[in-house]
């Protein structure tokens, strides 16, 4: 009689830690929970749909392989992953395959993603579940051949994805794992961060040694003092990704996004864990160079064109103005070997981001129409080589190939 | 839909938001902002005219050259391009009064707060005007152009029309009276003169040097605080100057 009244209780106990353990959405902290990790991973960067709101897709990503349209992702049955069991949400997320096996493009971070533990991706998807079904028809074939054979990617995953959860390093601090944790899994900065092989996998040795994208180039973000953020103190890389903006810089381009969806509304302790691990992990660049010496012609143009286009908001001594235009001098961003950030705004303009914390959003004019290729080349060499930066000379093709990659983007012409 | 057209979208529902009446929003997130955006002026392109005549081109230069002539000071007006600078500019809206009310009535006896009170359009005027003078020299001097005169009697032609002494024949009031052309030619040369040189005049910001305006300089902050010293930095104009293209001023 006793026995059998034990067992009756472990066998209750046992169920409902196993209904505990599944995806439950009326379980409110696994939803608040799921939603702060759709947050983290700024799924709406992409997934956003035409309404705006919803994670209804149809963004078309710009890879160097094709256009490729971004999935509905609410729960309608047709259109979405309404019909999609919490096995496949984890099987998407783990190893990139949709429930009928075949594979997706790691456009869509599963190479990240795969470091998340089972109980985060059902936490993911029960918050998924909860949204609002959107109906959104979207054309998932968009790559062209041989792009398009989605089982290539058997072969591409093979070669550049090994799946596995995160394991944290037991010789670390929490933080540092924390932290590992959400920009290697969730956050996958580097999907962006990390430059790309020539098939589009990330070379290991490179991890956040900065890579282009779209017409940018998101920089190093190793501990490299030069190049990445070895310089930066913890609080301002936490001021960074909760505003977007701290004294030396400002996020823009596809960051300001980032910021925007998710950075800002993260907590201190995860921004503060991103910032301990990417001190402390190792630092990946390049020695400083010689800087290109003042009295070079290209030089004194662009010290000339700096006075009178720059100098008002940046200061002539490059130090910019705190929260507002950024500092200039110490700026990694315009000192990365790959000069398409800085050329990309020097062109086309730039706003950057408007977070809770930090509600302005200061604009950089565009300067396309009053530079020349060879004067936004001085201009940007000079910036790059002045108040103890050092970074190559910027060439015109280098201009003129982001000149016509910028162009007519949204080019209102109308005086 | 690419990222910019969501963007656009955003702006667009923004906008669509605020102009519904009665409601109060507060901006909040992204303030529209286009890519490129850009409103800059168009630039006079060199050669050829595009309103006046090439006789009248000629005469405008002798007038120009007179209003402002060559000296230790600056070069004359022609020299820094004043009849072009009227010329792009009668080609332009300015040159058909574009965005001015143009019906009549038009006051005969205007007060000077009536402002424009003549029914023709600066390219009617600058045309009838210069016909005018044209007429005027050729029946008082011979048979000559206005440029064909000596620069003395040029001066004291022009000192006559400026005085309502000398009347050119056919310009009457209300429409246009001689001092009316002559004020009109005078203002249109110091525009050709200190306007940005984009516009085609001021080559050179020769007039910006002659009097020390360093142009599209918008930053003191460096100089500022040095009162009753003179300010040494050279001028700047739209497109900026020689050192941009690592030429010596």
């Amino acid at each position: 009689m006793m026995r059998g009244t034990i067992l009756a209780a472990t066998l209750l106990a046992a169920t409902t830690l196993a209904t505990a353990a599944r995806a439950d959405s009326d379980n409110f902290t696994e939803l608040q929970r799921g939603r702060y990790l759709t947050t983290a991973g700024d799924c709406m960067g992409c997934h956003i749909g035409p309404d705006g709101q919803s994670m209804a897709g149809g963004n078309l990503l710009e890879t160097p392989f094709g256009n490729i349209a971004v999935p509905n992702i609410t729960p309608d049955n047709k259109t979405g992953i309404g019909t999609w069991s919490a096995q496949d949400f984890y099987e998407a997320m783990h190893v990139g395959k949709r429930p009928d096996g075949t594979h997706l493009y790691p456009a869509f971070p599963y190479t990240s993603f795969t470091k998340m533990s089972r109980a985060d991706t059902d936490a993911v998807y029960a918050y998924l579940r909860a949204q609002e079904p959107v109906a959104n028809e979207v054309d998932r074939n968009t790559l062209p051949f041989p792009f398009n054979i989605r089982l290539a990617m058997w072969a591409w995953n093979r070669l550049n994805f090994t799946p596995g959860e995160f394991k944290p390093d037991p010789q670390r601090s929490e933080a540092y794992n924390r932290g590992a944790y959400l920009v290697e899994g969730p956050g996958h900065c580097g999907l962006c961060h990390t430059p790309r092989n020539f098939m589009g996998g990330d070379a290991a040795s490179d991890e956040l040694k900065g890579g282009a994208l779209q017409g940018w180039f998101a920089p190093n973000i190793t501990a490299d003092k030069h190049l990445g953020i070895g310089a930066w103190s913890e609080a301002e890389i936490v001021d960074y990704l909760r505003t977007g903006h701290t004294a030396r810089t400002a996020a823009s381009g596809p960051m300001s996004e980032v910021v925007a969806y998710s950075t800002s509304q993260m907590t201190d302790a995860d921004l503060k864990a991103i910032a301990t691990y990417l001190r402390e992990r190792s630092a990946v660049g390049a020695p400083a160079p010689q800087p290109v010496a003042s009295t070079d012609p290209h030089m004194q143009a662009g010290a000339a064109i700096y006075e009178d286009s720059c100098a008002a908001c940046h200061a002539r001594d490059g130090q910019g103005v705190a929260g507002m235009f950024p500092r200039l001098a110490d700026n990694q961003l315009v000192q990365q070997t790959d000069p398409s950030g800085i050329l990309h705004v020097v062109l086309q303009g730039s706003r950057s981001v408007a977070a809770p914390q930090a509600v302005t959003a200061p604009a950089m004019p565009s300067l396309r129409w009053r530079l020349s290729d060879q004067q936004v080349a001085d201009v940007a060499t000079f910036i790059r080589n002045s108040w103890g930066n050092a970074a190559a000379a910027v060439t015109t093709d280098q201009v003129k190939t982001m000149r016509d990659a910028t162009a007519g983007i949204a080019m209102s012409q109308g005086n | 839909m690419p990222l910019t057209t969501r963007r656009r979208l955003l702006c667009a529902t923004a906008l669509v938001a605020f102009s519904s009446p009665a409601v109060a929003h507060s901006v909040t997130g992204r303030l529209p902002w286009s890519p490129n955006e850009a409103y800059p002026p168009d630039i006079v392109q060199p050669g050829g005219w595009l309103f006046l005549r090439p006789e009248e081109a000629a005469t405008l230069d002798a007038v120009v050259s007179r209003l402002i002539p060559a000296d230790d000071l600056s070069p004359s007006g022609k020299d820094v391009g004043c009849t072009i600078f009227i010329d792009r500019q009668l080609a332009g809206p300015w040159g058909t009064y574009d965005w001015y009310y143009m019906q009549p009535p038009f006051a005969d006896k205007p007060l000077p707060t009536q402002g424009i009170q003549s029914p023709l359009v600066p390219q009617q005027q600058y045309r009838k005007g210069l016909a005018a003078l044209t007429a005027y020299c050729r029946d008082t001097f011979g048979g000559k152009t206005f440029e064909q005169l000596s620069t003395e009697d040029q001066d004291k032609l022009l000192s006559g029309m400026e005085k309502g002494e000398v009347h050119l024949p056919g310009l009457t009031a209300p429409q246009l009276t001689t001092t009316m052309f002559f004020a009109q030619v005078l203002d249109n040369t110091i525009e050709g003169f200190f306007a940005d040189p984009i516009y085609g005049g001021n080559k050179d910001m020769a007039g910006w040097k002659m009097i020390g305006f360093p142009g599209t300089r918008y930053d003191y902050r460096d100089v500022i605080a040095n009162p009753g010293k003179p300010y040494t930095k050279p001028p700047v104009a739209i497109m900026g100057r020689p050192e941009w293209n690592g030429k010596p001023a």
